[in-house]
């Protein structure tokens, strides 16, 4: 449920466009779909690759998942209705209520949360260091 | 009835000037960031919570110099007026946004103080011989923490004490320590209180300066540079394993943060030129004495002209 709050903070990102709106309802009912299938199944009167682009713009919203089948994608939803309405309404409230996430609580830690994604980023950094410090004992007389 | 219209007008005046001062803030704090673009990094930390604090504290000035006066020395007692529409929804508007801090406030410090709470159980107190006191925690999260708004205490897990060597605990404590003798804490808790949308940005980018100018106060050479970029890479690998879900989440997940304040410190140059809060007020002083002068001078004719204002609110 992490990544769904993480993309309702993104305000542009949240607001879902009425055809996006109505194929995410169609993918909901449907629980898995192909374009076609859709287009199909809900008579729907927009063109394929209009479908297929907005399909793709949910994917990327991170609202569905895809695997392929054949030369085109099968969708399915990422989360229940019930999980994004939920998510929605909470970080409404908390958009109301609070002004930023990171002054959330008062605490002060040495560094901020590092995702394990960062360890690379941790092994450079460990190795400047150390560079560093091994000049600087390689000046010392 | 005097009373009312007076918590009425009063109420209605502070939130007519707390919102249009928030949204003005919320837009243009990075402007007058670039603009006065203070020297270090202590200095921008100052500059982002006063911009940050300046809605709520205009206000409240406004409304026990001006507002309040104005009512209780030229408002007739005898009148028999009532409150009015206007003041009247914009003291509930002003009363639902304070009752909101007030309960976001008292969230925030009830969790710390049970978060607290647990991190504390089984904890020892370590002899630092520094004045705010250090515990050792058994929890393996948070890995180094000060907590507390009036008696901060700081918190170090013994997987951190164990990872790190003791000039880097040494330094990661000092940074620490800064950040209790800047009451960090309590001016995060102050941002709960006046909670305002659009505020965002704004407090992350004061979050960012605060631990760059903590990390300034904690290092006054090199070796001690090298030994908190140390702390906080070994730091970070003991967070990253110890995710601690409710506190974190709102956290954010910031690698070019560390990646800024680790280049920064490995290539430390020397302390940047510390202004001490004697010589801030020094400077401050004309510009203090001539608003003082100024308000003095126009007080009543402006507690007149305000009056009329409430009065055409009241109607």
């Amino acid at each position: 449920m992490d990544s769904i709050y993480r993309f309702l903070g993104r305000s542009p990102k949240v607001r879902l466009g009425p055809l996006e709106e109505q194929l995410l309802e169609q993918v909901w009912k449907y629980k898995s779909a192909t374009v076609r299938e859709l287009l199909h199944r809900s008579h729907l009167k927009q063109a394929y690759t209009t479908v297929m682009t907005t399909l793709d713009r949910l994917y990327k919203k991170q609202l569905l998942d895809r695997v392929p089948e054949g030369r085109a994608f099968r969708y399915s939803p990422r989360y229940t209705q019930e999980e994004l309405k939920k998510a929605a309404a909470g970080e409404t409230i908390r958009l109301l209520l609070s002004s930023s996430p990171a002054a959330s609580l008062p605490l002060s830690y040495l560094v901020e949360a590092v995702s394990e994604h960062d360890a690379a980023l941790l092994d450079e950094l460990q190795q400047l260091v150390d560079q560093k410090r091994r000049e600087r004992n390689g000046e010392k007389p | 009835m005097f009373i009312a219209r007076c918590l009425g007008v009063s109420l209605a005046l502070f939130v007519l000037l707390y919102v249009p001062a928030s949204l003005t803030v919320s837009q243009a704090w990075a402007l007058l960031w670039q603009l006065f673009a203070p020297r270090t990094a202590r200095g921008s930390a100052t500059l982002l919570f006063a911009l940050r604090a300046l809605p709520f504290g205009l206000a409240s000035v406004f409304t026990l110099v001006f507002t309040l006066p104005s009512f209780l020395l030229l408002e007739p007692r005898s009148t028999d007026e009532a409150v009015g529409a206007a003041p009247l929804m914009l003291g509930l508007c002003c009363l639902a946004l304070l009752a909101a801090g007030i309960v976001q406030a008292a969230l925030a410090q009830i969790k710390t103080s049970r978060a607290l709470t647990r991190w504390l159980d089984g904890s020892t107190l370590l002899d630092s011989g520094v004045a705010v006191p250090v515990f050792r925690t058994i929890q393996d999260s948070p890995s180094l923490t000060v907590a507390g708004v009036r008696a901060p205490r700081v918190l170090v897990s013994e997987a951190a004490v164990a990872a790190l060597t003791p000039p880097e605990l040494r330094s990661a404590l000092k940074h620490e320590m800064a950040h209790a003798k800047s009451y960090d804490n309590l001016k995060k808790l102050l941002f709960r209180f006046s909670a305002f949308p659009g505020m965002a940005g704004l407090e992350r980018a004061w979050a960012e300066q605060t631990e760059l100018a903590a990390d300034d106060a904690a290092v006054s050479s090199f070796g001690d540079a090298l030994d908190l970029a140390g702390a906080l890479i070994k730091v970070s690998r003991l967070s990253a394993r110890h995710l601690q879900a409710e506190l974190t989440t709102g956290l954010l997940h910031s690698s070019t943060a560390l990646e800024t304040r680790v280049q920064r410190l490995v290539f430390w140059d020397k302390k940047p030129v510390s202004t001490t809060a004697i010589n801030h007020w020094r400077r401050a002083l004309p510009s203090l004495s001539a608003v003082l002068f100024l308000v003095i001078a126009t007080y009543r004719p402006t507690l007149t002209g305000l009056h009329e204002l409430t009065e055409w609110l009241v109607r």
